[in-house]
């Protein structure tokens, strides 16, 4: 038995799925289906690593939904499960989600399903007098990333109808490369972020103020000034409108991601975008996160030259992350652009064959790329474990808080998106 | 030099965002004058331009219900302020449903005109919404060019026909050729033509009507010289200018709402000149014949 999906649709349904692929085309221009038990995940990861994407269609979302994956058994009687690891591209998948309304008002069911064999998704659209469209799209073999982050630990948590987006986002030009999220406890600004209107004299700098009586939750630990990519946020603005749930924001400090979610029980969207660093931070040593242990490598990692090395982990630098440590010997890193990653190194933790990335990227190296990409934190990535069972168990706990004993870090595990 | 204003009540406030949207379309960088009793928006006929040149002017009473500026000195109490169109329109578009919208000269980090718009929402506290348009002051050696233009002397003056129309017309013509030639008599007759080797496309509009010579001249006096009076003329020669059609195409998009007043003035083989009133503003704007 290969890994497979396969997975029934009506219009409306379709309407959503399409609505996600779209929003999730603001980030990149790949996208990986990843069917599990929870569902069917959209993932996909921006080319600088600073975005990243993923919508869960939970299997009661669709009329009819089956998965499987590989059970490879091997002489040490550690069996291995193989998911489907597969790739599309936005050129492919995009035209045929287009027209939206029309795909909703006409079709009966929409089917698609996986021929491992062929390395092939099948897209079909059943109309009504019998007529099919058939899609067969080529995927690529490659191991789906996860983001681990964990929403609950953030200090400040808002929620918004979308609607209040919206409108913000009208205030900037799509020249706009980032905004400024300021809150306080008592009021909410976007506004276009200082950095940028300072190069250009001729860039019109806009704020929104917003007050917190707007906001469906609105709760601020600590006041707050953080930055990121404006193009992203208009990608979950796109899926809002596909459902009428309200849009939860979760930050921290500058450099800490941000996550904008939007959970209407049957489709769980995430967005998790990079933010800004401070001057000071960057020039402090930075510290990890930790990576789960039970992380496991399940196959080779397929490395393509300076893009998208799967199953690396990429370090958050944060100034006030307290440390935690999973492995004593890794070496901690600074890295703020693909590019560095260009070779990762190998390493055995633990009796687990994982992999580590090094990098030998000092604090103060210049990273060719865009002023933007240079300054961004990247996320923290991890290969989607291969043993899935034991996230299953415990999918939303959240991390051991501070502390640096490895005991404490094997009990919990982190909320993978 | 300070500048501050507010507009409290929605008509108006539609009334100047449409306006700037037409100047925006109009001109991609212009300059705001501001006097005690007017705005003008202006561009001079730079070369830049392609000689092309404006002058819009409304009377601030009919707008703002608080006005107060102090210009550059007191013998010259006038600010002239150089920014690009767009960014006013577009700060403009997001007071939509404001309750006030104040604008004001500030300087942070740069000379700026600050937007300010108190928007309406659906709970209690308002939401308030910003903008800083970078501006450059323009210094008073350089207002001599920023001048009212001198109206000249036309050949022919003409009611225009609906401006719509006039303006698929010459979209239509400029995928043919850039020459476009105008013509109009004082016979009410206007002719669009576009000429080329396997080609030669004209438009008829008839019956358009020429307005007697005191709204031409408006109140300027003028003293005619007896012989070049009009009615001693043939009412139905035609006096021609060669444009760059898309200079005009460019006046004709600017204009989204049908003017209340069009006319447009003719000096032979010189230059065209257009005339028109949108409710209480007034909008000039020259094209020069093609060399």
């Amino acid at each position: 038995m290969a890994a497979m999906l396969k997975c029934v649709m009506s219009g409306s349904q379709v309407k959503v799925f399409g609505k996600a692929v779209q929003a999730l085309s603001r980030i990149s221009d790949e996208f990986w289906l990843d069917p599990s038990k929870k569902g069917l995940a959209l993932r996909c990861v921006n080319s600088s690593r600073s975005a990243y994407g993923c919508v869960l269609f939970s299997p009661v979302f669709f009329q009819h939904y089956q998965w499987s994956a590989l059970v490879k058994m091997s002489e040490n009687e550690l069996d291995t499960t193989l998911h489907l690891k597969c790739k599309l591209g936005m050129k492919s998948i995009l035209p045929i989600f287009r027209c939206l309304n029309s795909l909703e008002r006409n079709i009966e069911k929409c089917r698609i399903f996986t021929r491992s064999d062929k390395c092939k998704v099948v897209i079909q659209f059943f109309y009504r007098h019998g007529i099919k469209r058939t899609h067969n799209i080529c995927f690529q073999e490659s191991q789906p990333l996860q983001v681990i982050f964990d929403k609950n630990v953030c200090t400040n948590t808002l929620m918004i109808q979308p609607r209040l987006l919206a409108d913000a986002i009208v205030l900037f030009t799509s020249s706009q490369e980032e905004v400024t999220l300021a809150v306080t406890p008592l009021n909410f600004c976007l506004k276009s972020s200082n950095e940028e209107s300072m190069d250009l004299s001729n860039a019109v700098h806009s704020e929104m103020f917003v007050g917190s009586d707007e906001f469906d939750f609105f709760q601020i630990g600590m006041d707050t000034e953080i930055t990121f990519c404006f193009k992203e946020l208009k990608g979950i603005l796109t899926f809002s409108e596909a459902t009428h749930a309200p849009i939860s924001i979760y930050f921290d400090f500058p450099g800490k991601p941000l996550a904008l979610s939007i959970d209407d029980m049957l489709v769980e969207a995430n967005f998790i975008l990079a933010t800004l660093a401070d001057e000071q931070s960057r020039a402090s040593s930075p510290q990890s996160l930790c990576l789960s242990q039970k992380r496991k490598r399940s196959d080779l990692i397929e490395k393509k030259a300076g893009k998208n090395v799967t199953g690396q982990a990429l370090e958050c630098i944060s100034k006030k992350a307290a440390p935690r440590r999973l492995y004593p010997k890794e070496t901690l890193t600074n890295i703020s652009a693909l590019e560095n990653c260009g070779s990762p190194a190998m390493k055995r933790v633990d009796g687990d064959v994982s992999e580590v990335s090094e990098s030998s990227v000092s604090n103060t190296e210049e990273v060719p790329g865009s002023l933007c990409l240079r300054k961004f934190s990247c996320m923290f990535f991890g290969a989607v474990s291969s043993d899935q069972q034991e996230h299953f168990n415990h999918p939303f706990d959240s991390l051991a808080r501070a502390s640096d004993s490895e005991e404490d870090m094997n009990n919990g595990s982190f909320s993978i998106f | 030099m300070k500048f501050r204003a507010k507009i409290v009540d929605g008509a108006c406030l539609n009334h100047f965002t449409r306006i700037s949207n037409m100047i925006a379309k109009l001109a991609k960088t212009c300059t705001l004058r501001i006097s005690p009793d007017k705005l003008n928006f202006i561009l001079c006929d730079k070369l830049a331009n392609g000689g092309v040149s404006m002058w819009c002017e409304l009377e601030q009473e009919n707008f703002f219900n608080e006005f107060q500026m102090e210009g550059v000195s007191a013998e010259n109490n006038e600010i002239y302020l150089e920014l690009t169109s767009e960014n006013l329109s577009r700060a403009l578009k997001t007071a939509q449903n404001a309750r006030a919208l104040k604008i004001k000269l500030t300087n942070k980090h740069f000379p700026c005109l600050t937007v300010s718009v108190e928007l309406l929402s659906m709970s209690s506290s308002s939401r308030i919404v910003t903008h800083d348009i970078p501006i450059k002051v323009i210094p008073r050696k350089l207002w001599k060019d920023l001048q009212e233009p001198v109206v000249p002397d036309p050949d022919v003056s003409i009611y225009l026909p609906v401006l719509k129309t006039m303006k698929s017309v010459v979209e239509k013509m400029k995928n043919i050729s850039n020459h476009l030639v105008i013509e109009a008599n004082l016979d009410g007759e206007l002719n669009l033509k576009i000429e080329t080797e396997l080609v030669c496309v004209t438009t008829h509009f008839k019956d358009l009507g020429n307005p007697p010579l005191d709204v031409v001249f408006k109140c300027i006096p003028i003293i005619l010289a007896s012989e070049s009076t009009h009615e001693d003329r043939n009412v139905e020669h035609m006096a021609e200018v060669h444009i760059d059609i898309r200079k005009l195409l460019q006046f004709l998009a600017g204009q989204q709402v049908n003017p209340t007043k069009a006319l447009c003035n003719i000096v032979n083989n010189k230059m065209v000149h257009f005339d028109l009133l949108h409710e209480d503003v007034s909008l000039q704007y020259f094209i020069p014949a093609l060399s």
